[in-house]
């Protein structure tokens, strides 16, 4: 009985050892209530034709871990350092991304033509304010394609706003080529542009489109003092279609429907090795039920 | 009538004829942890997988660990029988048809922990009508009715001569139905130079089946964890440690068994010391098998020093450092102490490391699924940080309770149905010992 009780002990302790973990998370979740918490905002811009996109990342910082906040009200406004004008309001998703998309048109803009963006969380009883900025002058960038001498060429236009509001080329830049694919973008190209803010590039003949070659181009100019981030993008027929490999005879893979001939001469021998013997079994068990009527019980 | 006085079925009689107060009390307790499983279960249904732990990262939890759980008892189940039965052990008899209960009820719970995993049940058919033979999964789905089969037959083939005996045996004061049950079943058996012969062989034959099968299902399990390109799953020794991991708890599980019907049916004249010594020997044997499979499995991760393979270690001892001290050292070390030292080597002993390594060798399962899931190779899309670690909810918690109440329940109705002990042999036994007197 002594022996029994030990046992109950150390069986009793070694449940307690395996729910330890669990409680003392709990409790480092007690006293993480004291450690200060941090917001902290990243703001991304995107310039595309006639639209802005303005990307608030919102995250807290609670000792070591960083945490995506949820559900926060964004709000954006647009500045020339006089003039402040709301933007607008945005609500941040799982991953603390809230984007807002407004027209470039209208925007409070200083005598270069930069606007100040920015995007501030109000912050709450949980979490403490937060803001971002970003300077930029609105741009933008046109892709024009055309067949010259027969081949492929692709004109890349950029532009920006002057004081009277015209658009007037912004020369000498680069402006780097992507082609969208399933993960990320494929850099097919760049293209320098001249005085008159154009450049060409001949497009190249191997990239793969969708089903009738269709191919989406964009034309990025990254990371610029003045503009950040512009971007522009064209569809255009230039691409090879993208065909499904259909074999005349179905191959036998580990991926395909059929499964390679292999595997199933392996399972049909094994399972009818099982499957006869238990025929086998059963055949006996028969037999044994046909003797029976020569039988004399037991006892 | 020197016979009837000498006939143990005298002594198995009353666990066949009657059910204590205690017994129905047990049946009912054990009716209603099914009952609160049910619910759950209906919670489940009507409200989704939401009410479970389960998320995007981590797809399986206890349910799978159950599942592997009783897969493996029932394995071991087959493999401890069959092995016994074709090497003719002379000390198998008094338990040898627990071994082959074990297997089958096992057998029979396990796969429903299976269906608590699958989302869309009304798709279930789905499995046969455009499963592929390339999927482990489908490999699992053929293994286990096959194995379901083969279990089924061999233990109708064990108890045959039993049934036959319980026919016969007129003092056995049975309700009309369950003695022509016995009538119907026991195929008109009666025990002549042929029909032993015959069912001798088969017998023989199933026995080596269910070995063969066992190993091979149980393998199929294995492969669909090493199979697959996650840290702590990708193993080429993952068959035959899943085999001797599953045997070893099979063992333990066994040995509860045999201490539980000792102790209510009073078999202390039938199941002995020498028994539990003997399977406490087997569970010695296994436990250093299993503790030099699982060191060199992990051995071989951490001297890799592939980076997911230490994330997950450092993970082991870490946040789920007891559960590994438990499941890799104690769940080792313990029947090799309590069985290997003669002084400590008693009946009390022995069943209670046997519980121990069921605890053991359950939490193993935990650390063989979970914390390999919370750490995937790639992040998942969408997925959210509450998401990425798991914890059992009440309902997977209740339908556990609810598989163990079952797999008891079984037990004690099989028990009631059918000696526990096979009573024939132990006639033969004693008619040999009279000749031989």
């Amino acid at each position: 009985m002594k022996r029994v009780f030990v046992f109950s002990l150390i069986i009793c302790t070694m449940i307690s050892m395996v729910f330890q973990p669990i409680s003392s998370y709990a409790e480092n979740n007690t006293d993480s209530t004291n450690i200060p918490v941090e917001s902290r905002m990243a703001l991304n811009y995107i310039c595309s034709s006639d639209s802005l996109l303005l990307t608030a990342t919102l995250s807290i910082k609670k000792g070591d871990i960083t945490l995506a906040l949820e559900n926060a009200t964004i709000e954006y406004s647009a500045s020339n350092g006089a003039i402040s004008k709301l933007l607008g309001k945005a609500t941040t998703d799982q991953e603390g991304n809230a984007v807002f998309k407004i027209s470039s048109a209208g925007l409070p803009a200083d005598k270069e033509g930069m606007v100040s963006y920015s995007a501030k969380f109000p912050g709450n009883n949980k979490y403490p304010a937060a803001e971002a900025n970003f300077i930029a002058k609105p741009a933008k960038i046109k892709l024009f394609f055309s067949i010259e001498d027969s081949l492929r060429v692709m004109k890349v236009t950029a532009t920006q706003k002057n004081e009277k509001g015209e658009d007037v080329a912004i020369p000498k830049e680069t402006v780097n080529i992507y082609v969208p694919r399933l993960f990320s973008l494929l850099k097919i190209g760049e293209v320098a542009l001249d005085e008159n803010g154009t450049g060409t590039m001949e497009f190249p003949k191997e990239i793969v489109g969708d089903t009738i070659g269709n191919i989406i181009v964009m034309a990025r100019i990254e990371e610029h003092d003045q503009f950040g981030f512009v971007q522009g993008e064209n569809m255009i027929n230039w691409g090879v279609p993208k065909q499904y490999y259909k074999a005349e005879v179905p191959s036998r893979e580990l991926w395909t429907p059929i499964a390679p001939l292999w595997m199933i001469i392996t399972l049909l021998i094994m399972l009818a090795g099982v499957w006869a013997h238990y025929a086998y079994a059963v055949y006996e068990l028969v037999m044994i039920k046909r003797l029976s009527k020569k039988n004399k019980p037991l006892f | 009538m020197e016979l009837e006085q000498k006939n143990p079925l005298r002594d198995f009689s009353p666990q066949l004829e009657r059910t204590s107060i205690l017994g129905y009390a047990w049946i009912v307790f054990l009716l209603g942890v099914i009952g609160l499983g049910f619910y759950a279960f209906l919670a489940q249904v009507y409200e989704g997988h939401e009410v479970t732990g389960m998320r995007d990262n981590v797809v399986w939890g206890v349910y799978i660990v159950n599942f592997i759980f009783f897969m493996g008892i029932s394995y071991a189940g087959a493999l401890i029988s069959g092995t016994l039965h074709l090497f003719k052990t002379a000390w198998r008899k008094p338990i040898i048809r627990m071994a082959e209960f074990i297997t089958i009820i096992a057998l029979l719970i396990g796969p429903c922990f299976i269906l608590l995993c699958i989302g869309r049940l009304d798709k279930l058919h789905y499995l046969v009508l455009f499963g592929r033979i390339q999927s482990p999964i489908t490999w699992d789905v053929i293994a286990i009715s096959t194995d379901i089969f083969g279990c089924f037959i061999f233990l109708y083939l064990s108890v045959l001569r039993d049934l036959a005996t319980l026919r016969d045996y007129e003092l056995l004061q049975l309700p009309n139905w369950r003695k022509k049950l016995y009538r119907l079943l026991a195929l008109g058996y009666t025990g002549t130079p042929e029909q032993q012969q015959r069912l001798n062989r088969a017998t023989d034959i199933m026995a080596a089946m269910v070995i063969a099968i066992a190993i091979i299902v149980y393998s199929v399990l294995a492969w669909i964890f090493s199979v697959t390109l996650q840290p702590g799953w990708h193993s080429t020794i993952f068959g035959p440690y899943f085999v001797i991991a599953a045997v070893y708890s099979g063992s333990a599980v066994l040995i509860l068994c045999m201490w539980v019907f000792r102790k209510i049916y009073h078999l202390e004249e039938y199941i002995t010391k020498k028994h539990f010594v003997a399977v406490g020997v087997i569970m010695l044997v296994l436990a250093a098998f299993f503790g030099y499979f699982t060191f060199s499995d992990y051995l071989t991760k951490w001297y890799g020093s592939e980076k997911n393979d230490e994330l997950l270690i450092q993970l082991l001892f870490k946040e789920f450092y007891w559960p590994f001290i438990i499941s890799n050292y104690i769940g080792v070390l313990l029947p090799l102490l309590v069985v290997g030292i003669a002084k400590l080597r008693t009946i009390t002993n022995i069943t209670l490391t046997a519980i121990v390594v069921v605890i053991a060798l359950w939490l193993n399962r935990y650390l063989i699924v979970v914390p390999t899931l919370e750490s995937p190779y790639l992040p998942i899309q969408d997925s959210r940080a509450a998401w990425l670690n798991y914890s059992a909810t009440w309902v997977e918690w209740s339908l556990t309770a609810a598989g163990v109440a079952i797999f008891c329940l079984l037990f004690t109705l099989a028990s009631k149905f059918i000696t526990i002990v096979p009573v024939t042999g132990l006639i033969k036994e004693e008619k040999k010992e009279d000749i031989l007197v």
